[in-house]
């Protein structure tokens, strides 16, 4: 049935199915396999330091770090991680599109991660001018705990998908 | 003798029920993953320190004692979502050479993290990094990134 209402889908992803670099990408022995290992490296690293900023906006960790020196430290390699994690989802999702179009848990994931970006947008716009207020305070406000913890739980989710694509129970 | 406790461990009545489950070893792969993430998070903040990246305006010694609950903690979860995965795949991993390499490099890894830790504790709040410090920082990120190489590898290849 979920499968039926990505139908429109299909087609496109048939069409890449057939791509020679989809099909090469299939029949290797060792790049697919290494590229989910690469895939789950970066991610951690990238989640890792993701889930720290997280905790620090929470209060949980790293309370003698201002958050502004921290966000500004551990940015720069976060996005060096989530490069590294989407080039290498994007080189997977290619190498194998009709397992990836009909599954429910990669749609979660993608979902997920669409709303982690609508999370940190609503941080920059939102909750970001409030910093210098609360940068070196024992406590964080009720507004950064809400992005933090939105964010560990949206994270959190993101890897459980992922880690649950390979058993399509609702196929 | 090792090698028949593997054997039998996959004969317990618990490590049974666990592969008979649909779902329970599915979740507990993901959420170790997730665990593996919040430790790696922790291990980088130290690592990231001892390179002298990350967040150098807080010691040394203050960097290893907001990240070691962390460490501790995941550490314990890793434990906990990884031995039901072993118990239910136990003769499968003893005949893994993935997860004897994850198995040895943890080990390292475990060493190397708990040593950096101490040593960064103990350290007064001027001190700063060093050539030492640099490496041992490196060495260890090399080492958790080749425990989670063969762990992810164990599933993909045996």
């Amino acid at each position: 049935m979920f499968s039926e209402l990505l139908a429109p889908l299909r087609s496109l992803a048939e069409f890449v199915d057939m791509m020679p670099a989809s099909i090469a990408f299939r029949e290797s022995i060792y790049v697919s396999p290494y590229t989910t290992v690469a895939h789950v490296v970066a991610m951690c690293f990238f989640a890792g330091l993701i889930l720290i900023m997280d905790l620090r906006l929470l209060g949980w960790a790293f309370m003698e770090t201002s958050f502004s020196h921290l966000q500004r430290r551990l940015f720069p390699l976060q996005m060096l991680g989530m490069a590294l994690a989407a080039a290498t989802g994007l080189v997977l999702t290619f190498g194998d599109p009709l397992r990836f179009y009909g599954n429910i848990f990669f749609w979660t994931k993608m979902c997920m991660i669409a709303l982690t970006g609508i999370n940190a947008m609503a941080f920059e716009y939102v909750t970001q001018d409030t910093v210098p207020a609360w940068d070196e305070a024992p406590i964080t406000p009720y507004g950064a705990k809400l992005a933090g913890g939105v964010s560990l739980a949206l994270w959190s989710t993101v890897i459980v998908a992922g880690r649950l694509i390979p058993y399509n129970w609702f196929a | 003798m090792l090698e028949q406790f593997f054997i039998d461990m996959e004969q317990w009545p618990i490590s049974k029920a666990i592969g008979e489950s649909l779902w329970i070893y599915p979740v507990d792969q993901a959420l170790h993953l997730v665990g593996m993430a919040f430790l790696l998070g922790a291990v980088m903040m130290v690592n990231l320190r001892l390179l002298g990246l990350g967040i150098t305006k807080t010691s040394l010694a203050q960097v290893a004692r907001s990240a070691r609950p962390w460490f501790i903690g995941g550490m314990i979860f890793m434990i906990l979502t990884g031995l039901p995965q072993l118990m239910q795949n136990a003769s499968r991993e003893y005949y893994s050479e993935y997860f004897w390499r994850k198995m040895y490099f943890l080990a390292a890894s475990l060493v190397v993290t708990i040593i950096s830790i101490r040593y960064m504790t103990r350290q007064p709040d001027s001190a700063g990094t060093t050539m030492g410090s640099k490496l041992t920082g490196a060495f260890s990120l090399l080492l958790w990134v080749n425990v989670i190489i063969p762990a992810r590898l164990i599933g993909l290849f045996t």
